[in-house]
């Protein structure tokens, strides 16, 4: 009896219910979990062509592509969430019943172009822009009361979506959205789509790592950071930053500004120059660090 | 949050080193033994909930014993199936046999092999008298390094039986400061106070095995740590180190420290819920944890769901420790 384990408690119980099967000699025991595996020889090429027909080689094949594709981290939970957006897609799992409003067509739809947005990291820049031209493709598929296309309420619903399960602070974001957004009845081009979803993703892996940094600089018992520091590292950033446009020389010059050497030379200067004032938070913090990056980002229109 | 070298890995090396096609393979076959499953859920349920109990480690329960080792992921896994299953043994202080406690692993996965068990007994027990009680930790500890590195001992067992042997001539020349007081004594006799081999020596042959291994080891610095504290040290001193080792135990991932391995509330809450549900058998007292985390005379059985093993237990006690085969699980 192989059947799909359960989650631990209840396995638990399963397991003193299994007490009486686990008492039989062991000699019996190979094959004796598996009763397939004995009959295998035999049947493996009706086995074959029972996947086929049930479409599972065609939906393993499809997975391991998209692996492959996103490379991730972790591909068993990776395949955990393909398959369970598979499902919640296919008609099976959605019972029967009337069929879903406006409103909830509309929420699956965002539902499924995030999960499309999130299958690769955006510095995997090809395997990206595929999903999100195939999210792109899923919000603006016409359906019975909704015209081809996507308009700006969509875009925007989606930006803010995806700004909220980054964890992202609102008031850290909401500068970008006000410059990237679209006006609800304007309809977006695919280009402009692309770039706003890549500026998003991005700005949220920028805050990610602005707070890590904030909590290096943090003060442990009070949970707040100096502001002399706080600053001076903003200020080194901001440098950066203006170095670093233009030609790939000038991304060196940036990148050696923002070294362990200049970094601890400006925080000593910092240190030495200022008397210490009231502290800096994690919220200020991220703020005038994403203003940093958001300077940055072209509006759109 | 982001590791390049994934990404510059061929196609199939990526796969192997996560052993996708493992999982991938062993869910069609758990889908082909469970057909009627998929005609209810559908496959794309079936997938999601096989891969579910992948990442949370629940797939190898009740598992054919090839499939519990077959990845790091799977052993890691069923130590924490055990330590979770199990844990009210330790915390209850009883004492159990190998037997005893082969019978408990045989509940996780029933053509769980002897040996395996045996080997770990051999680490507590340093090689001798193998009818004696364990204490569960102890146990437990020495098990999660028998089974997770499981192939690297057996290397590291052939390395040491060759240091032993063949490099006996260095075993000779001992040490002046203690040469002197021992002069008098048989040959024989000093022979078996420099038990084992040389450290430093031991530590360059494992160095080398940690590079070339496609099996699991403990991370080398680990291991040379354990190997600089000493001078000599034997094959079971080894393993002893290893085990209690708290950086390899983090490292492996699967069980907690030592300190805490009977401190799991939210286990604790949902054994007190299902207790709860069970009438005749709540008892108050067992709910609280520092009536719990007493030494096990005290504590009221009545509240554990392990209650048979326990009788067998004072049996044991009763009969003095001896190892005749306890059916605890039969009861």
């Amino acid at each position: 009896m192989a059947a799909l384990p359960a989650p631990l408690p209840s396995a638990k119980m399963a397991a003193v219910e299994k007490r009486r099967p686990a008492m039989v000699p062991a000699a019996s025991f190979p094959d004796g979990g598996r009763p397939a595996v004995s009959r295998a020889a035999a049947t493996a090429e009706s086995e074959e062509d029972f996947l086929r027909q049930v479409g599972v080689t065609d939906m393993l094949r499809a997975a391991l592509l998209k692996v492959l594709e996103a490379r991730p981290e972790e591909p068993i939970a990776f395949l955990a969430h393909y398959f369970e957006n598979m499902g919640l897609r296919s008609p099976a799992s959605g019972g029967a019943g009337e069929p879903p409003g406006q409103l909830l067509l509309q929420q699956q739809r965002l539902g499924r172009a995030l999960w499309h947005l999130r299958l690769a990291h955006h510095s995997q820049r090809s395997a990206f822009n595929t999903n999100v031209g195939v999210a792109y493709e899923c919000l603006s598929a016409g359906g019975r009361r909704k015209r081809p296309g996507l308009d700006g309420r969509t875009y925007s619903d989606l930006l803010r979506r995806i700004c909220r399960d980054g964890e992202a602070p609102e008031e850290v974001v909401a500068p970008l959205l006000r410059r990237i957004q679209c006006r609800d009845h304007e309809a977006v081009p695919l280009a402009v789509f692309r770039a706003g979803m890549l500026t998003c993703f991005v700005l949220l892996e920028f805050v990610a790592r602005a707070g890590a940094l904030y909590r290096l600089l943090e003060d442990p018992g009070l949970a707040v950071a100096d502001r002399r520091v706080g600053q001076a590292v903003l200020d080194t950033l901001e440098g950066a930053l203006q170095a670093g446009d233009g030609a790939p020389a000038r991304y060196l010059e940036a990148g050696s500004r923002l070294g362990p050497d200049s970094l601890a030379q400006a925080l000593d200067r910092a240190l030495g120059a200022r008397r210490p004032s009231h502290p800096m938070t994690r919220e200020e913090f991220l703020q005038k660090a994403a203003a940093l990056f958001i300077a940055k980002v072209k509006p759109v229109g | 949050m982001l590791s390049p070298e994934r990404l510059a890995l061929p196609d199939y090396e990526y796969l192997a080193q996560r052993h996708v096609l493992t999982y991938m393979e062993d869910a069609v076959c758990q889908l082909l033994e469970n057909k009627e499953d998929i005609s209810q859920y559908g496959i794309a349920r079936f997938f999601t909930e096989y891969f579910n109990s992948v990442c949370q480690g629940t797939h190898i329960l009740f598992r054919e014993f090839s499939f519990i080792q077959a990845t790091p992921h799977n052993r890691a896994s069923f130590l924490r199936a055990f330590w979770r299953c199990f844990r009210t043994v330790g915390k209850n202080g009883d004492l159990l046999t190998m037997k005893e406690y082969h019978c408990l692993l045989q509940l996780l996965c029933p053509d769980f092999p002897l040996e395996l068990t045996q080997k770990a007994a051999r680490i507590v027990l340093m090689d001798d008298a193998m009818d004696c009680l364990m204490s569960f930790s102890d146990f437990l500890f020495a098990f999660q390094i028998q089974f997770y590195y499981s192939e690297f001992l057996d290397s590291v067992a052939a390395i040491y039986q060759d240091l032993l042997s063949g490099k006996n001539p260095n075993t000779v020349i001992v040490p002046t400061s203690s040469s002197g007081q021992h002069r008098q004594r048989p040959a024989l006799g000093e022979a078996s106070m420099l038990e084992g081999v040389e450290a430093a020596l031991f530590y360059q042959r494992l160095e080398s095995l940690c590079d070339r291994h496609k099996y699991s080891c403990p991370p080398p610095a680990f291991v040379k740590e354990v190997l600089s504290n000493v001078q000599r040290l034997t094959f079971y001193g080894f393993l002893v180190a290893l085990s209690k080792h708290h950086g390899i135990n983090q490292a492996l991932g699967a069980l907690p420290d030592k300190g805490d391995l009977m401190h799991d509330p939210a286990m604790d809450e949902e054994l007190e819920r299902l207790l709860a549900q069970v009438p005749g058998l709540v008892n108050p007292v067992t709910g609280s944890p520092e009536a719990s985390s007493l030494p096990s005379r005290t504590t009221p059985r009545v509240g554990s769901p392990w209650r048979p093993l326990h009788h067998t237990r004072k049996m044991d006690a009763e009969s003095d420790g001896s190892t005749e085969e306890t059916d605890e699980s039969e009861t």
